[in-house]
């Protein structure tokens, strides 16, 4: 028997304000006719809190969009999960923030598109960094966990010192620095977004001494692109096994990105029990254990650490979800990964100008229609 | 900020613990969770807000009456100043 998830991902909605142009939802959206209702919703809060889960992440699109949000956090905390949200604050006043804490949220991670207005709104593309930052001063005044979530890329990571200065000012308990991972709207957009090698290490230099200056005041957690790295990220903490998605309209998933996989069955909820779809379901059993894996994963010693990494990555770059994640030094298809690395320039002032001769540069993220 | 034998080291907001099942206890904070027996469960059970340092290590020595004095004062410093980083206690 695989033992319980650790946390439910509630993807309440993909209704957002924002158009983030490294937003990882599929590029096939849930409307919001097709939503989980309420009720339905908590549903599967009591599912997870009797199948052993220890945490809901309200999360996207934009949670706030959902108006039964403060209802959500009461009944997710009454099954026994504590309620983390991750959101990016537009739709956040004083009078919600109170009703949400009163309802038991626990935990509040707030995104950030960049240090300063101008820069963060083009990426999100919509006047949001003002909003988030009075924000950030009002969470301060509740008793909740606080992080902020600082996305970074190719066209802020020379400006990751001010946007740690920021961060600092703002009194987080924690600050994620996470570099864009490529999936749905990111991938449309990564010869944009791929850091340069250089910004990579002088990133990582910065970090550290941010880390060391800041420790027992503020945590900071970096996620590194793993493009550049050795071996590949443990994707989810492994398929099937900590995490179970569930997305806006009932779909049970083990992460954001396996609906692009084809030749799956993702069960519903609506259908299911939340305990079946994760014991049972043939979706959930496929990349779980090592029988499916092949060489050189199969016989390799950190099989049982990254179990071959990103099965919805190996889909996306090679075709072939089976295979070894090519971020991986020993995939057979690295040369892919390491092809979109070389693209990438040192010459920022180059690029801004080939960027200024093409009319649309960025794919937005669009909402679901 | 260094822990001093007067701080009295307390739970960060949206940290706590969920009930205990036999010798061990899961402590909940932010997106993760973890399980703590023992020495470890005996020091965080004892940060709330009230104890002092000094005290907690004097708890510590009575609960582990064969243990180095020293060494259980060493162990709970370190122990502490681990959480503090991770930010799960402050004080």
């Amino acid at each position: 028997m695989v033992s319980a998830p650790l946390a439910l991902i509630a993807e309440l909605t993909h209704r957002c304000p924002l158009h983030c142009v490294y937003c990882s939802n599929p590029l096939a959206m849930r409307n919001a006719a097709s939503e989980l209702s309420t009720t339905e919703w908590i549903r599967v809060f009591e599912q997870a809190g009797q199948a052993g889960c220890l945490h809901v992440h309200f999360t996207g699109g934009e949670p706030l969009a959902r108006s039964d949000l403060v209802e959500l956090t009461a009944r997710a905390r009454a099954a026994g999960l504590y309620v983390n949200l991750i959101t990016s604050g537009i739709g956040l006043s004083e009078m919600r923030l109170a009703a949400l804490t009163e309802a038991g949220l626990e935990h509040i991670q707030l995104s950030f598109q960049g240090g300063q207005a101008e820069a963060a709104d083009e990426i999100a593309g919509a006047h949001s960094h003002g909003h988030k930052l009075a924000l950030a001063r009002l969470i301060r005044k509740f008793k909740l966990a606080f992080t902020i979530n600082a996305v970074v890329h190719r066209q802020n990571l020379d400006d990751l010192s001010a946007i740690i200065a920021m961060a600092e000012e703002l009194a987080p308990d924690r600050l994620e620095i996470a570099n864009v991972q490529y999936y749905g709207w990111a991938l449309r957009n990564r010869d944009a977004l791929m850091p340069t090698r250089r910004q990579l290490e002088q990133s990582q230099a910065t970090v550290s001494a941010a880390e060391q200056r800041l420790a027992g005041r503020m945590r900071i957690d970096y996620v590194t692109p793993d493009y550049y790295a050795r071996y590949p990220k443990a994707c989810m903490g492994g398929w099937g096994r900590r995490l179970l998605l569930i997305d806006p309209a009932g779909q049970a998933l083990p992460c954001h990105a396996a609906g692009v996989i084809p030749g799956l069955t993702f069960d519903n909820i609506r259908e299911h029990s939340l305990a079946w779809i994760w014991q049972q379901s043939s979706a959930f059993q496929r990349f779980r254990g090592e029988a499916w894996m092949p060489e050189p994963c199969r016989s390799c010693d950190r099989r049982s650490e990254d179990f071959g990494g990103c099965r919805c990555q190996a889909w996306l770059l090679t075709g072939d979800a089976t295979a070894t994640d090519p971020v991986c030094s020993l995939a057979p298809s690295h040369g892919l990964v390491e092809k979109v690395v070389a693209r990438t320039t040192d010459d920022l002032a180059q690029e801004k100008s080939t960027f200024a001769a093409l009319p649309t540069a960025w794919v937005y993220r669009r909402n679901p229609s | 900020m260094t822990l001093e034998t007067t701080s009295r080291p307390r739970l960060l907001a949206g940290c706590r613990w969920a009930e205990a099942s036999g010798a061990e206890r899961l402590l909940l904070f932010p997106e993760g969770a973890i399980r703590l027996q023992g020495t470890g469960r005996e020091i965080l059970e004892r940060c709330d807000g009230q104890r002092t340092v000094e005290q907690i290590v004097e708890e510590l020595r009575q609960i582990y009456s064969a243990g180095d004095p020293a060494r259980i004062e060493e162990d709970v410093r370190i122990f502490l100043g681990k959480l503090h980083q991770k930010r799960i206690i402050d004080f």
